[in-house]
């Protein structure tokens, strides 16, 4: 045999397909990882004290910046949490403008996830683009809807914070006709492909007992062939009125959890195609004219979940009867979806590290907080 | 260069100059036409690969600088040339000065060797086609030069996978060129180019046949497989995707070239595309005729060549211009193939690359070196040489049995060839799952 040497190799902090600034202190054996030890921190910028030492109302739009990609989501998780320590109401109306915004977002996170685990296989920013050309629409609807893209900061406490502007429905409905071409095109491009075929069957699996055991949610642990979804285990906001599956996947590797990711984005055309017909025409219906902005609820605590894109997103929030929160703790999906990042890699290569880290679609400003 | 310069000179205007002033001028504008031509293909490549990944991406691409963005090489390379160079501290200053310029130095000689037109070969070399593979293996010394002087581990990741695929994927490439230099009975890539005139398929090697420059290689059988091997061989060679992976930016940065910035950078990027040139280049002139096309045989019966000294000069230049016409325009329809691969597919990862290149494109163009043995048994052999089965047939009939019985072979050899890699590649993946889960 001949005597070879161990090399410990950092990849990140700045580094191409790390998404973001993250570490991974890489010990690789030649090419073979023999150890992983995954770094963050990097991004901490206090958020949850600052959230302490802010009024209920000032929290949205830091919450727009948790997890960048779903502004949406994180403004429903929280407004759902605040709305259930004040006791506040939600028109129906309301609840169903936050499922539509929230499921628009799910559409525009997976197709994104899409081309950017592939970007990471090393092809060159094509997948991406077509991943990116169905986030564009969506983008401009938000921004019809909220006057934002990205940070669009658009829940309130009782419902959204304008009702759906004319021109709405007609280009939702205009997406909703090409979106299904679209999605069978992204997945033409992971099933047609032998290469990428090569790359992701049978890489970075992840056991059910190993998921469960780390508390990995989302498509992440659905991938794992575990049927768990918030929005059907405790159904929140109006999803016990809508009919859609939840797609899983048989062994847990890469290609099994992109799957999944494909298949979620068209049962949530579904869920928009139902929350359409089922829309409640009521004029001002967007918000509870009642609900304060300016909340102090009484002392107590409340948690709010949803099911974010990634995973698992809650809010757990302490009131002692003044305007602000006493505690603010935020469960952060990628955060836990990343923690069995060392179990996945051990015994691949390099070159997969970056793609199992990609299929489990990280997004740094919600790890570090 | 000096047998038209010789015409023109002496021929045609009738000045009557000495000989060593001819070579002395002709070996000067080869020079400086290498020296020149080398970087102005790097800089259209990158333009020409810009524009068209753009196109795939649904972007315009460069097209501020210049009418279409055309001077946009130009701009980068002023600004590769105002960067800072940097040499890292713990790097060895001297292999790291030295590994560019040894990377850059083969990729400039291969150019010699590249014949652009008829009687247009720079240096024409009785064994260009081995000088050309010959000087292209040690770049593969500088980029482990580069990998190890810059003291970063990327860059050692690099430069280890860049030679460990490198030196595996010469000899498919070579053994795919060896099935073509039996056929023609040569190394000179010369000789190989006039072997492919005639008419589609059939070659030259059957009487009565008009020379449309026709006959190329990959028309047959044997020149098919050897080509699409040999271009596979290319694009690892090349480092283009999907074999980008000694310098896969998703996973290791930048590879060997990590530490490099400034004009080192530069020249390193240079090296790459002056080579994926030359990459195409050759792959156009063994199996697509390199400057055969229809007209130019005609064209050059007409002008003054060693065999034919009463020509007239003007069409050695008509056929030149034709010839690299249609030469060029192969090799950037190579190049657009190598842009579109990049477009479109992922990488592979090193160990599949080395599956591929050793467990599938060796044995096939191993195969293809023995359907290459008996295309030149049936066609070459006549009776006089004692093939005996052959004896008496007409040329016609030789011709068709090769073919068919080549197909037969190159086909069988290809499906059996598939099941079983595909069978070696389950195996190992239900290995390393069984190794996995024993470690879970």
């Amino acid at each position: 045999m001949l005597q070879t040497q161990e090399l410990q190799v950092n990849i990140g902090p700045q580094h191409p397909s790390t998404h973001g600034v993250f570490r991974m202190l890489v010990t690789v054996d030649g090419e073979t990882v023999v150890d992983l030890k995954p770094v963050f921190g990097y991004l901490h910028r206090n958020h949850e004290q600052i959230a302490e030492a802010n009024t209920y109302l000032q929290n949205m739009p830091y919450t727009d910046r948790l997890d960048y990609f779903n502004s949406m989501a994180n403004n429903h998780a929280y407004a759902m949490a605040v709305e259930r320590l004040a006791g506040i109401e939600v028109p129906e109306r309301a609840e169903y403008i936050r499922v539509l915004m929230v499921e628009l977002t799910r559409i525009l996170n997976h197709a994104s996830a899409v081309g950017f685990m592939i970007n990471d296989m090393g092809a060159w920013q094509t997948p991406l683009a077509f991943g990116m050309r169905e986030r564009e629409k969506i983008l401009d609807l938000f921004e019809m809807a909220s006057g934002a893209r990205l940070m669009c900061n658009y829940f309130r406490f009782g419902g959204v914070a304008r009702d759906l502007p004319p021109e709405f429905i007609p280009n939702l409905r205009e997406l909703l006709v090409a979106l299904p071409a679209y999605i069978d095109e992204l997945e033409r491009l992971l099933r047609d492909n032998e290469i990428l075929l090569q790359r992701a069957v049978g890489i970075g699996i992840l056991p059910r007992e190993v998921a469960l055991s780390y508390g990995v949610t989302g498509p992440v642990l659905r991938g794992s062939g575990i049927p768990y979804d918030v929005r059907k285990a405790e159904p929140y906001s109006v999803y016990d009125r809508f009919d859609f599956d939840i797609p899983i996947g048989k062994v847990g590797d890469v290609y099994d959890r992109f799957l999944v990711r494909i298949e979620e984005m068209r049962q949530s055309k579904r869920i928009i195609e139902q929350v359409l017909e089922q829309l409640p025409d009521a004029k001002g219906g967007h918000i509870n004219p009642k609900a304060r902005q300016n909340v102090r609820p009484p002392v107590g605590d409340a948690y709010a979940r949803i099911e974010s894109p990634k995973g698992e997103l809650g809010f757990y929030l302490v009131s002692d009867g003044s305007g602000k929160p006493y505690r603010y703790k935020v469960r952060a999906p990628s955060f836990i979806n990343l923690t069995p990042l060392a179990d996945m890699c051990r015994g691949y290569k390099v070159a997969d590290i970056v793609v199992i880290l990609g299929s489990i679609d990280i997004v740094m400003g919600e790890v570090d907080r | 260069m000096y047998d038209i310069l010789q015409a023109l000179i002496n021929g045609t205007f009738g000045w009557g100059w000495p000989d060593w002033l001819i070579y002395l001028i002709s070996s000067l504008v080869v020079v400086t036409i290498i020296l020149v031509v080398a970087p102005l293909q790097m800089l259209f490549f990158t333009y020409y690969e810009r524009r068209v990944i753009a196109r795939m991406q649904d972007r315009i691409g460069p097209n501020r600088v210049g009418p279409e963005g055309i001077w946009q090489p130009i701009a980068d390379g002023v600004k590769m040339f105002t960067k800072e160079d940097i040499v890292p501290e713990a790097a060895d200053r001297i292999v790291h000065f030295l590994a560019p310029c040894v990377v850059v130095a083969p990729t400039i000689l291969m150019f010699a060797v590249v014949p652009w037109g008829p009687g247009m070969t720079p240096v024409d070399l009785p064994t260009s086609l081995l000088f050309f593979f010959a000087v292209s293996s040690i770049s593969a010394v500088g980029l482990m030069m580069a990998g190890w002087a810059s003291n970063n581990k990327f860059s050692l990741l690099g430069a280890m996978r860049a030679v460990a695929q490198m030196v595996s994927y010469e000899i498919p490439a070579v053994l795919s060129l060896i099935a073509i230099v039996m056929i023609v009975g040569s190394l000179s890539i010369n000789s190989i180019i006039e072997y492919q005139a005639g008419l589609l398929i059939s070659n030259r090697d059957l009487p009565g046949i008009p020379d449309l420059g026709l006959g190329w290689f990959v028309f047959t059988p044997v020149g098919f497989v050897a080509f699409i091997a040999f271009f596979i061989a290319a694009l690892a060679e090349g480092e283009r995707t999907p074999f980008d992976i000694p310098e896969a930016d998703s996973e290791i940065v930048a590879g060997y070239m990590t530490e490099y910035s400034g004009m080192k950078f530069g020249l390193f990027y240079l090296a790459q595309y002056v080579l994926n040139f030359l990459l195409c280049a050759i792959t156009a002139i063994l199996f697509f005729g390199g400057w055969q096309g229809p007209g130019v045989n005609w064209l050059y019966a007409q002008a003054i060549t060693p065999t034919n000294p009463d020509g007239n000069g003007l069409f050695n230049v008509l056929a030149g211009a034709l010839g690299v016409f249609y030469f060029l325009l192969k090799t950037y329809i190579f190049f657009f193939v190598m842009v579109w691969l990049r477009g479109a597919f992922p990488r592979l990862r090193i160990d599949q690359l080395m599956d591929f290149g050793w467990k599938f494109l060796i044995p096939l163009t191993l195969a293809n070196l023995f359907s290459a043995a008996v295309w030149v048994a049936f066609t070459r052999w006549g009776a006089a040489e004692g093939m005996l089965i052959t004896v008496g047939w007409s040329p016609v009939l030789r011709w068709l049995a090769a073919f068919i019985i080549t197909l037969a072979i190159n086909i069988g050899v290809y499906l059996w060839l598939t099941q079983v890699y595909a069978a070696s590649q389950a195996e190992r993946r239900r290995v390393e799952l069984e190794e996995l889960s024993a470690t879970l």
